[in-house]
């Protein structure tokens, strides 16, 4: 016998180790396909991309409009505001020649328009804030957009629209549609509970589910040193002085004892305003106990939501109210002092047996408008079409690349060139659910880039214990944020019932009425007695709150 | 005119301790992957959360990295007293890759609470720093055995083919891992790399272990060939005097 046939498991080990090394080989020489940035010539520019766009104007028609630009805006060569991706794909793909008539920072924007506007030099085609958009509307200097909407509005450019329920309420007037409002998530606005997972694995802490939980949570955070330093320097529950934010907030506590600060709901039969009913009395009581006890920072009526990041960042906090994606910020920043940080996220607990349910607010701030009188009104629905249809959900890495940016060139984002741009309202949803498919199938292959890149992360983190992961397992991982995002557009949240510009006396009042709202809110939870909020609730009406609830429920009636 | 030098077998009274240390290095590096694998699995379905699948993995490399840490020790110091020159200088280099083990459940809490370190990336740092306390004796141990002219050659050629094997299990998944979250985030061709370099990882002990097995295989194929020859030179010695 032949002694290599002596040994065939070495044989294999030989072919399997030859079989490893090329394939460790071909895997570190796979590099990414390489991608361009706008090219230079126009003709070319465009080849090859698998586009949904209708025939182009002929001949081509012109819009004049107007574009923010900030600081993050880097054109590539020679293009620039007039020049770049985005005009050349709606010149050469639609037949609209745009020209921005100027370009302003986002902060002059406002008044730049006003001042345009005053001097008879109205764009075709511009963004209009959300307050400015009714007064606008009442001046006759917007299109009606009913028609064209009807006629032109692409399957998917419908289906982003109507994703938001109030989205297209919002642009609606007298029952005309004047202005395509520029979506975004807004159930994404809303807050769940953040607690990190490593603290409570360290003292045997289960997962809270009641109001009485998250305070037993808070007081054992505070007492029994859980990240075992030696020291009593760690606070329960983070909250800012700005009190509605998007992280540390108030609003998400007070959502347990079912009192929903800062937003308009129906209650027998009408709207009322959140900030001054009775629920709010517990919830200020219970942070008022928890305050004395040291569980909530000394220091919070003067900590902006800034300062309460530091607190975050040293790792002295262990639970905070916030928005889903808390975790790619402020929460990742607790991993600088402790690399085994991890927050998990839970649906607000209930101080009784009903479900507790989080506020949001439509995330519709802004519209797009078309001048009164401009020949092509449809010009901006093809333009919509034009993103929705080829980018919104795209799987398409050229066109991707083509027209948002590519790695190679990560700060140059070139969907900032145009100001049509709507974003999925229901997009991390759907995205969270389909990687949470993919993730308990093992099998990614049907999602899209962004969301394989996600799942490889996750896998890291499961697999190869990468903990720097834990940021994507929290948020779009099985159990992460974003599936509570689902329960809440369910049954578990509560969206702000006024959604229009402010009430004649709101415009006025309110903002008074709110600096009062938050000094009370801050100054009872740090030991001042809770008749003040009572004082508080006397005063608002009498400041003006009481027409204010008329005009919103007059308002109401006209917006059902 | 070059020197020609008598080949042994690695082993020289007994193959068993590497035998031993082949099958149990291979076999840490399976039940590793095995635990890792399931764990993973139900952390990935959502059956256990991702703090029980840590406490779960912190508990087994706590107490399996110490057994195997301590094992491979026992096996390797076995093997230093079972062989001569270069291979006894290998197995002593390769004694301390029973560290490794050791350090895989400790290196957070060595770097970060004993030492106060505060890094960027701070688990890659600590799974880097728990790879090399492995690798690097285990490559130098291969070295070692490859460059020793009396080990017989398809040992030298086994072991001088298994530094790669160990360089690329220990470091390709690091690698991957620091371009993925530092140099190139968000790349697609990166996020390829880490489907591997997750696979790969699960290798890292079962390779060296089946390299090990392999180079006792070779040995004892090579003592199986030289006990005639051997006894062949004895008889004709003997015949002489």
């Amino acid at each position: 016998m032949r002694p290599a046939t002596r040994f065939p498991a070495l044989q294999q080990l030989v072919g399997m180790t030859v079989a490893l090394v090329l394939l460790l080989s071909a895997c570190g020489g796979n590099t990414p396909p390489a991608t361009e940035g706008p090219a230079a010539q126009p003709g070319d520019e465009f080849a090859g991309l698998q586009l949904t766009v209708p025939a182009p104007y002929d001949p081509p028609i012109e819009m004049h409009s107007v574009i923010t630009v900030d600081a993050t805006v880097k054109f590539l060569g020679e293009n620039d505001s007039n020049n770049n991706v985005w005009t050349r794909a709606y010149a050469q793909l639609l037949g609209i020649q745009l020209t921005y008539d100027w370009a302003v920072d986002p902060s002059m924007y406002g008044q730049k328009l006003g001042l345009a506007i005053n001097s008879g030099d109205i764009p075709d085609m511009f963004v209009v804030r959300s307050d400015e958009f009714l007064l606008y509307q009442e001046a006759g200097l917007l299109a009606d957009l009913s028609g064209v909407y009807a006629e032109e509005a692409s399957e998917k450019t419908r289906d982003v629209l109507t994703q938001d329920p109030v989205a297209l309420k919002a642009a609606t007037i007298g029952g005309s549609l004047y202005g395509i409002p520029l979506t975004d998530a807004a159930v994404a606005t809303a807050s769940v509970l953040w607690v990190r997972q490593d603290w409570m694995d360290a003292l045997g802490i289960s997962a809270p589910v009641s109001m009485d939980d998250v305070l037993e949570i808070s007081r054992r955070f505070t007492e029994e040193d859980p990240d075992g330093d030696g020291m009593a320097d760690t606070i329960g529950l983070c909250l800012s002085k700005s009190l509605m934010g998007a992280s540390s907030n108030v609003s998400g506590f007070m959502n347990g004892y079912h009192a929903y600060p800062g937003i308009w709901f129906e209650r027998d039969g009408g709207l009322v305003y959140g900030s001054v009913q009775p629920e709010m009395r517990a919830a200020l009581l219970a942070l008022q106990e928890m305050y004395a006890s040291g569980q909530i920072d000394p220091e919070f009526g003067v900590k902006d939501v800034n300062a309460v990041n530091e607190t975050i960042a040293q790792g002295k906090c262990g639970m905070e109210y916030g928005v889903w994606w808390n975790p790619y910020f402020p929460l990742n920043l607790s991993q600088q002092n402790d690399p085994t940080a991890f927050w998990s996220a839970f649906a607000i607990p209930s101080v009784d047996s009903t479900i507790a349910r989080s506020q949001y607010s439509t995330a519709i701030g802004a519209f797009l408008v078309v001048r009164n009188g401009y020949e092509h009104p449809e010009a901006l629905i093809r333009m919509v079409n034009f993103w929705t249809d080829n980018l919104v959900g795209s799987q398409d890495e050229a066109v991707r690349n083509t027209f948002l940016g590519n790695i190679e060139a990560p700060d140059v984002v070139l969907y900032k060139y145009t100001p049509v741009v709507l974003w999925e309202p229901n997009a991390a949803i759907e995205a969270g659910n389909a990687l949470r498919d993919a993730l308990a199938s093992r099998d990614p292959s049907g999602l899209d880039l962004e969301a394989q890149w996600r799942y490889r992360i996750i896998q890291a983190y499961y697999e190869q214990g990468i903990l720097e992961a834990w940021v994507e397992v929290a948020t779009n991982g099985p159990n992460g944020a974003s599936a509570i995002l689902m329960e809440i557009l369910e049954d578990r949240g509560l969206m702000n019932r006024f959604y229009g510009p402010p009430t004649p006396t709101m415009a006025i009042t309110m903002p008074t009425l709110q600096s009062m709202e938050a000094e009370t809110i801050i100054r009872v939870i740090m030991g001042e007695p809770i008749s003040l909020f009572d004082q508080f609730v006397s005063d608002w009406f009498e400041m003006g709150g009481t027409e204010i609830v008329d005009e919103v429920n007059q308002w109401a009636v006209q917006n059902p | 005119m070059k020197k020609k030098v008598e080949k042994q077998p690695v082993m020289h009274t007994t193959h068993l301790p590497l035998i031993l240390l082949g099958v149990a290095m291979s076999l840490y590096g399976l039940i590793t992957a095995l635990v890792w694998s399931v764990s993973s699995r139900q952390a990935m379905r959502g059956l256990i959360t991702a703090g029980q699948q840590r406490a779960r993995l912190a508990a087994f490399e706590d107490m399996g990295g110490l057994i195997a840490g301590i094992v491979f020790l026992v096996l390797f110091v076995w093997c230093a007293v079972a062989s001569r020159r270069g291979p006894r200088a290998a197995f002593i280099v390769g004694a301390l890759a029973s560290f490794g083990p050791i350090l895989t459940g400790r290196a957070d809490g060595l770097l970060f609470d004993t030492l106060g370190l505060r890094l960027p990336a701070g688990s890659v740092i600590a799974s880097a720093l728990a790879t090399i306390v492995f690798a690097l004796p285990m490559v130098i141990f291969f070295i070692i055995l490859t460059s020793s002219r009396r080990v017989p050659r398809g040992c030298r050629w086994l072991a001088f083919g298994s530094i790669f094997l160990v360089l690329a299990t220990a470091f390709f998944p690091i690698v991957v891992t620091v371009f993925a979250f530092l140099v190139k985030p968000g790349d697609p061709g990166v996020g390829r790399m880490m489907e591997v370099g997750a696979l790969v990882v699960k290798l890292r002990y079962i390779l060296p272990g089946l390299s090990l097995l392999g180079l006792a295989a070779l040995s004892l194929q090579f003592k199986k060939k030289q006990i005639p020859v051997g006894a062949q030179t004895k008889t004709q010695e003997g015949g002489t005097k």
